[in-house]
């Protein structure tokens, strides 16, 4: 284990968020420690914590207490636009929504992060991306003209075409129907093993999270449970991925 | 440090944004281009005015310079130095009355023969061999030759007559009139006179143009006429117009002479125009404040849209300066689209504008585009647009990035950064700079930009006034009124939205159309009831008693009053120039040339008297004089002060016994400055008379007058009041055109406010329809909240309005205020009415909705 480095080290994290009926404890002291490369699933009822959790680890929400430091960077004093900096260079992000820019081509809406970061050849890396996914073919299309399944490969593109070296999905395949979901895993699976990417992917499908290396339990906002899921057999593995 | 990478890519993500169309625009749009565009063309044909004045300067000054002289001629000392310094034309100016000649054509006029029916007030001027130095008299038929045609034919001089007159007494050419003892002909019609605008003084009558031979045939000029002497010079090629303006003062510093050079050839009509158009510019501001409430929203509506777009945005890394720059390059891309918008409609409109101006101002406008003027009126609404986009902007670079995974997580909108709400106080106090530094008036524009944004403050705290009032009133029991208060209140009403989208407008427009009531009730209604009916001006002293004798004998004349007129200046006050003690700069007028003078025994019936007391009837001591509160405020000085009049080159030192509160507003004759018995007496002078008769009588009066004496001028007041009412209604109506621009765009932004609630409605609609509600109770319910909400706007307005017009009549103009209810009760129904009915549109297209896929959908 000392030859993978350390992706993601959370110590003592609380969050407590005000609403109309009072304080909520969202988060009560979390450790957790992530290896680089590693896929994560975290599973748990709702309210039990999963979408805050991903919220602090991707830096769009501050911790009431505790450290979280992702690829090496502390974020507890890091500035909104510090955040927003180490997002673009070290974070990808898949929603359920897909949460495409509407006024956007798909080339564009892979090409913006990319952009975002000054990258003179943010639309070749774009375009490629899209050729990974397999809508080289849709280039020029905006979202509203695509398929929930093509919108969400966009998506998909999009967060990998930086090159981040952390994935957060939150319960990607919860739009897609069966089929366009599976395919939809078997494309990330892919571009994170090729990539070498750390994946942490928020879902409420057991089977999903049985092909992940490790299942991360959360109830009323702790660990309650983080089981390493046996390797899966090679034949599997290349099914699954 | 914005970098031109950051700024480029901010550029590339709004012009992506910006793809999605423009159609929640379409109200920020039209409120800067109405807004934008009645500043521009305001200022357009502004613009077009003084170029006129400026381009044809030495046309409408008919010379590089020109020396006036009121009532005598320059003596012969004074025209040889004229005429050394270069090439001079003379004209004579005064009012006379013409008379059209029946005994056609004959050398002589016979009154026994001529049509006395057919006569009326003109403006004589007679013009020497140079006239004009400068532009071109041209007639209707196209002719030009000045000379030739007013030159005497077989013993009679040739006339020019403006159109007014051919047609109020039907002349054609060749037909003769008679004016004072002389019978002139016809030669032309006058289509353009270059120097009319110079003349300085408000036409009222049209012009009669003769020769200046024929004017001694006229008997016209006797000692103490009113006519206005004018020297037109061509200096010498090189000459500076300015500078030799300033050394004939100095040459002539007691000579009475008005100097004036080309760059300043018209001065009233150049300051009237100026004043004018700030007061238009400064109500065009207004519309753009208005419309600047619809800006605002439509932001507002933009910024709500993108939410997730800009979440998503920083989800991907985007710092939110980055964020701030794309949607502030967005709006300032369709502030673009809605100026260019304006400036075109204001560059447009002066052109039509430009034809009803040709017949209401003595130049032609040069109407075009003026760069500097519309990049004033494009500079107003990109501030504008600016003040009011600013804070729905700086909320939204406060999105949060987690709004994505939690929705509503945003919550209540919060306060915009600080440094946006110190660019947004810098850009207001800009906006009210702009508007206070473009302006002649600078202390009535700093008045308006306060009371502006008071009333927009006022408005915003009447909403939520509405508001909280509501909340705290007891439910009434019936459901309608129960609901239509509720929603007053409710989370996302509409109340504020109306009260701020219509305030302003029926603010300014109460306030114009109060201005204006009472300027037209000062001059059209509350005079006939005491003013005389004529005003009679250059009666000789030798024609006096003759001239009652004649009046009276006409059945109906009465309060026949006569009154010696002299003109003179103040010259000394205490022993000091007159020029350099004048206190207050506002009433330099009074030593600004001649005033009237005249003398009397005792006081007038009636007379207000500030302070001192008028000498006894009998007295014969040192010269006293009475002198009007005006002239005792210009110097400072009170009874027992010392004033010198020059009095036809005389000077006269008298000490002031009274000051006198005048009202003009009588239209008797009333002088500003009143001296003893035993001083002039025996001076050249004419008197002037009024008289009061009924209206039948008033043409055989004029008659009576005419026939008897040629050369004393008849003034009816009627018309006189016509002509100055007639430039009031005009002035009224340029007023209340950019004023009804506010209302218009006042509208417009509440019915983009109430298009935004339409979904609130149709759902509100379709609930009380399943619960049982008929639609009358619905209709009933939407028409109660809007009609107290357009009545609160119109209370408000309309005591905000009054307010004002009052404070403008009282203090600004010194008139007299009269509350005219009916105006106000107008602008009640008006709000009213535009609330009801834009409520009901939208309430009726709720109502039309089917009830089942909104309940799906739910």
């Amino acid at each position: 284990m000392s030859l993978v480095q350390s992706a993601l080290e959370l110590n003592g994290l609380t969050l407590t968020l005000e609403s109309a009926a009072g304080r909520v404890n969202i988060l009560k002291g979390i450790d957790l420690s992530i290896q680089a490369g590693e896929r994560i699933s975290i599973v748990g009822p709702s309210g039990s914590g999963k979408s805050s959790l991903m919220m602090v680890i991707g830096g769009l929400e501050r911790p009431t207490g505790g450290t979280v430091t992702v690829a090496g960077q502390t974020l507890n004093s890091l500035s909104e636009d510090h955040l927003a900096r180490f997002r673009r260079d070290h974070v990808g992000i898949v929603f359920q929504s897909f949460h495409l820019m509407g006024a956007m081509t798909a080339l564009e809406n892979v090409a913006l992060p990319m952009e975002l970061a000054g990258e003179a050849d943010a639309f070749e890396r774009a375009r490629d991306g899209l050729a990974a996914v397999g809508l080289a073919h849709r280039l020029d299309h905006y979202p509203g003209q695509l398929s929930g399944g093509e919108q969400q490969r966009v998506a998909l593109a999009r967060a990998f075409a930086p090159r981040p070296r952390l994935i957060l999905a939150d319960e990607p395949t919860g739009n897609l129907d069966h089929d366009t979901g599976e395919q939809i895993i078997r494309l990330m699976f892919d571009q994170a093993r090729r990539h070498g990417t750390t994946l942490i992917l928020v879902t409420h499908d057991p089977g999903l999270a049985a092909r992940c290396d490790r299942t991360i339990r959360l109830a009323d906002g702790r660990v309650v449970e983080d089981t390493a899921v046996a390797r899966a057999a090679p034949g599997e593995q290349k099914g699954a991925d | 440090m914005i970098t031109l990478t950051e700024l480029k890519l901010a550029a590339r993500l709004a012009r992506r944004e910006l793809r999605g169309g423009i159609r929640g625009f379409r109200i920020f749009l039209l409120c800067l281009a109405l807004g934008v565009g009645a500043i521009a063309a305001v200022q357009s044909v502004a613009g077009g005015i003084q170029r006129s004045l400026v381009q044809d300067g030495r046309a409408i000054l008919g010379g590089d310079a020109s020396v006036r002289v009121l009532y005598r001629e320059a003596t012969a000392d004074q025209r040889r130095w004229l005429e050394s310094q270069g090439t001079v034309a003379v004209t004579a100016d005064m009012r006379a009355m013409a008379r059209k000649a029946t005994d056609q054509p004959g050398a002589n006029a016979d009154p026994g023969k001529t049509d006395l029916g057919a006569s009326g007030l003109v403006e004589l001027k007679a013009v020497d061999g140079r006239y004009p130095l400068y532009g071109r008299l041209t007639l209707t038929d196209g002719g030009s030759d000045v000379q030739g045609r007013l030159a005497a034919r077989d013993g009679v001089f040739g006339a020019f007559v403006d159109d007014t007159l051919a047609t109020r007494l039907s002349l054609k050419t060749g037909d003769r009139l008679t004016v004072g003892d002389a019978t002139v002909e016809v030669r032309g019609i006058i289509d353009h006179e270059p120097d009319k605008a110079g003349s300085g003084s408000i036409a009222l009558g049209p012009r009669l143009m003769v020769a200046m031979d024929a004017l001694p045939a006229t008997g016209l000029v006797r000692p103490g006429s009113l006519v206005n002497w004018s020297y037109q010079l061509r200096l010498p090629e090189g000459t500076d117009a300015a500078a030799w303006a300033k050394t004939v003062d100095k040459t002539f510093p007691d000579a009475g002479w008005r100097v004036r050079d080309f760059t300043n050839a018209a001065p009233q009509l150049t300051r009237f125009i100026d004043r004018l158009a700030q007061f238009l510019t400064l109500v065009g501001l207004t519309a753009l404040l208005v419309g600047g409430v619809g800006v605002g929203n439509a932001v507002r509506s933009h910024m709500d849209a993108s939410v997730h777009s800009i979440a998503t945005l920083k989800c991907l890394g985007s710092p939110a300066r980055l964020i701030f720059q794309v949607y502030l390059l967005q709006i300032l891309a369709l502030a673009g689209l809605g100026i260019a918008a304006g400036l075109a409609l204001g560059a447009v409109l002066p052109l039509a504008a430009g034809r009803a101006l040709a017949g209401l101002l003595p130049i032609t406008a040069e109407i075009g585009v003026y760069p500097g003027r519309l990049a004033l009126a494009a500079l107003f609404g990109l501030v504008t647009a600016l003040v009011f986009s600013l804070w729905p902007l700086g909320q939204a670079q406060g999105v949060p990035a987690a709004r994505l995974f939690r929705e509503g997580s945003a919550g209540r909108r919060g306060r915009p950064p600080a440094w946006v709400l110190a660019a947004l106080a810098w850009l207001a106090a800009a906006l009210g700079s702009l508007a206070v530094l473009t302006s002649v008036d600078q202390k009535l524009a700093a008045f308006f930009v306060l009371g502006a944004g008071a009333t927009l403050l006022l408005f915003l705290g009447a909403g939520t006034g509405i508001t909280r009032l509501a909340r705290l009133l007891p439910r009434p029991r019936r459901p309608a009124l129960r609901l239509a208060l509720t929603n007053l209140h409710r989370p996302g009403n509409l109340s504020g939205m109306v009260v701020l989208s219509l305030g302003l407008g029926l603010t300014v427009l109460v306030a114009v159309a109060l201005i204006e009531g009472n300027f037209r009730r000062e001059v059209g209604e509350s005079l006939p009831a005491n003013a005389p009916s004529f005003f009679f001006v250059d009666i000789q002293p030798d024609q006096l008693d003759q001239f009652r004798q004649t009046v009276l004998a006409v059945p109906g004349a009465h309060d026949l009053e006569t009154t010696p007129s002299l003109r003179g200046t103040i010259v000394r006050v205490e022993g000091k120039p007159a020029q350099e003690q004048v206190h207050d700069p506002d009433k330099k007028w009074v030593v600004n040339g001649d005033r009237g003078v005249t003398y009397q025994a005792q006081a007038p019936a009636g007379d207000k008297v500030v302070a001192g007391a008028w000498w006894p009837a009998d007295y014969s001591g040192p010269p006293e004089l009475a002198i009007s509160k005006d002239v005792a405020q210009a110097f400072g000085i009170g009874p027992g002060a010392h004033m010198t009049l020059s009095v036809l080159g005389r000077e006269i030192e008298a000490e002031v016994a009274v000051v006198r509160d005048l009202d003009f507003t009588t239209l008797g004759i009333n002088f500003t400055l009143v001296m003893s018995p035993g001083v002039l007496e025996h001076a050249p002078q004419t008197h002037l008379a009024t008289v009061r008769a009924p209206a039948e009588d008033e043409a055989a009066i004029q008659r009576a007058v005419i026939s008897a004496f040629p050369n004393i001028t008849a003034i009816r007041v009627k018309e006189a009041l016509a002509t100055v009412s007639t430039i009031i209604v005009n002035i009224g109506m340029a007023v209340r055109v950019v004023a009804a621009v506010t209302l218009v765009a006042g509208t417009l932004v509440l019915a983009g406010a109430i298009a935004a609630g339409h979904r609130r409605r149709v759902y509100d609609a379709v609930v009380l329809k399943v619960l049982g509600a008929a639609r009358v109770t619905i209709l009933r319910t939407f028409l109660i909240e809007y009609g107290a909400l357009g009545l609160v706007t119109a209370a408000i307005a309309g005591a905000l309005g009054t307010l004002t017009a009052w404070a403008v009549l009282t203090k600004v103009m010194n008139m007299k205020w009269v509350f005219l209810p009916e105006t106000l009760a107008l602008t009640a129904l008006l709000s009213t009415a535009i609330t009801l009915a834009l409520g009901l549109v939208a309430t009726w297209r709720a109502l039309s909705q089917p009830a089942a896929p909104l309940l799906r959908e739910e």
